[in-house]
């Protein structure tokens, strides 16, 4: 048996879980919560997790019964993502990898959100889409890499969602996205957005100027609701990725997609997507808040893949990394 | 814990010296190996060297301007007392 446990710390979440052979054995999670109007900058972040990571360890060790002892790894997230937040979970794996006499090792991001999601869903060789706040990408795998199909060329789908939902104000609590998504349900009249898929290729950061000045013009003269916003920007967005993945789809005649990262929580989402697949005949995957969203066990697992195919990350190599793509790691644990 | 910060007249750089006591000689290259994996965010104007003898983990920036030496060194200072958080909490090193 070989037991991982995980540190994901790349963005507002900090979360530590443990995976003993595909079996999660816990993953506790907090998330730092600003007021709304304002995102989460890198220092506060750090500092939010400074605050909570030794807590939250305790309780993954607590809630899996396990003592370090019975661990064979120590996994951590290498990138990409917000540095301070990064290095600060880094410095506490580092530190318990020694205190524990633990192997350590750097996992990609993108690749804990793919392993966690195949785990989880079975879905054996999927096309993944892969969304979330900081990542927009679509996925296939060949000859030993996660290849990157297509993907934004600006800001990530939730960046975009989450910087409407400070425009007009709406809460950070549980997630903004979350909120849009209750609120696009009463939305009733759809305004026209622009629609910038560019090949394989989307682009969100007009998208998101163009509501904007949409917003205080339309908003304050009574023209339309919040609502109707939330509503207009989740289908148009939506569209533009499920068009993305269709035709990825029909490039690799792949059968299966997987959606990971924190927006494919989004049920509006999964239902377009499932759309799709059904006229394909293709099967859908998707997991819930618990997995979708970032988490210490989806570290662990592909940790876990790793470490079994040998892999291990010396400590003067365990530095960080703000940026670090999918494509850059190969895959030795696939054939 | 000692600490000194000093203008070297020769280079006309800054310097700023730490020195951190741990109750043992593991922990103090375990706080080594913890916190020297990260190179500086910036590039230039600023460089750290870490060792340790002993006991004693020892910290040396030079930096041309007293701005980047605080950023660099508040930050070191939050690393360092969750390392050493950690080390409380989870108790003594294994021995090998």
């Amino acid at each position: 048996m070989t037991v991982v446990i995980g540190f994901e710390g790349s963005a507002n979440k900090i979360g530590v879980g443990i995976i003993r052979d595909g079996e999660v054995m816990s993953n506790p999670r907090r998330t730092y919560i600003t007021p709304p109007g304002q995102g989460f900058l890198p220092g506060e972040t750090a500092k939010h997790h400074r605050s909570v990571i030794l807590t939250v360890v305790r309780e993954a060790l607590d809630e899996a019964g396990i003592k370090p002892a019975d661990i064979d790894c120590v996994a951590y997230t290498k990138g990409p993502g917000m540095g301070a937040p990064l290095v600060t979970v880094a410095i506490v794996a580092r530190t318990l990898a020694q205190l524990w006499g633990k192997p350590l090792l750097g996992v990609n991001h993108c690749i804990g959100h793919i392993e966690m999601g195949r785990l989880i869903t079975r879905a054996q060789n999927p096309t993944v889409l892969y969304v979330s706040g900081g990542n927009t990408q679509v996925i296939a795998y060949s000859e030993r890499r996660y290849r990157i199909f297509g993907e934004t060329i600006d800001i990530a789908v939730g960046n975009c969602l989450d910087r409407f939902a400070r425009v007009i104000k709406i809460s950070n609590d549980p997630s903004p996205g979350y909120n849009i998504e209750q609120m696009a349900k009463k939305g009733t009249q759809y305004i026209e957005l622009p629609y910038t898929v560019k090949g394989m290729d989307v682009s969100f950061s007009g998208i998101l100027s163009y509501i904007e000045e949409a917003a205080h013009k339309m908003l304050g003269v009574g023209q339309c609701t919040p609502e109707d916003l939330c509503f207009s920007l989740q289908e148009t967005l939506f569209a533009m990725l499920v068009e993305i993945t269709e035709r990825a789809m029909a490039h690799c005649g792949s059968q299966e997609v997987l959606i990971v990262g924190g927006v494919g929580c989004n049920l509006r989402l999964q239902e377009m997507m499932g759309v799709m697949c059904k006229e394909r005949g293709a099967r859908l995957f998707a997991t819930d808040e618990s997995f979708c969203i970032d988490n210490g066990a989806m570290i662990a697992q592909a940790g876990w893949e790793m470490f079994r195919s040998g892999q291990v990350t010396d400590l003067p190599d365990s530095w960080i990394t703000q940026r670090y793509r999918t494509d850059e790691v190969e895959i030795t644990w696939r054939n | 814990m000692a600490v000194c910060a000093s203008e070297n007249g020769s280079n006309g750089k800054l310097e700023f010296v730490l020195k951190v006591p741990f109750p043992t000689e593991r922990e103090a290259g375990i706080a080594l190996q913890s916190l020297s994996p990260d190179p500086e965010p910036r590039k230039g104007g600023i460089t750290k060297n870490m060792d340790v003898s002993g006991q004693t983990l020892s910290v040396r920036w030079t930096a041309d301007e007293a701005r980047i030496l605080r950023v660099s060194v508040s930050s070191f200072l939050d690393h360092l007392s969750l390392v050493m958080e950690t080390l409380d909490a989870f108790g003594s090193p294994v021995s090998q």
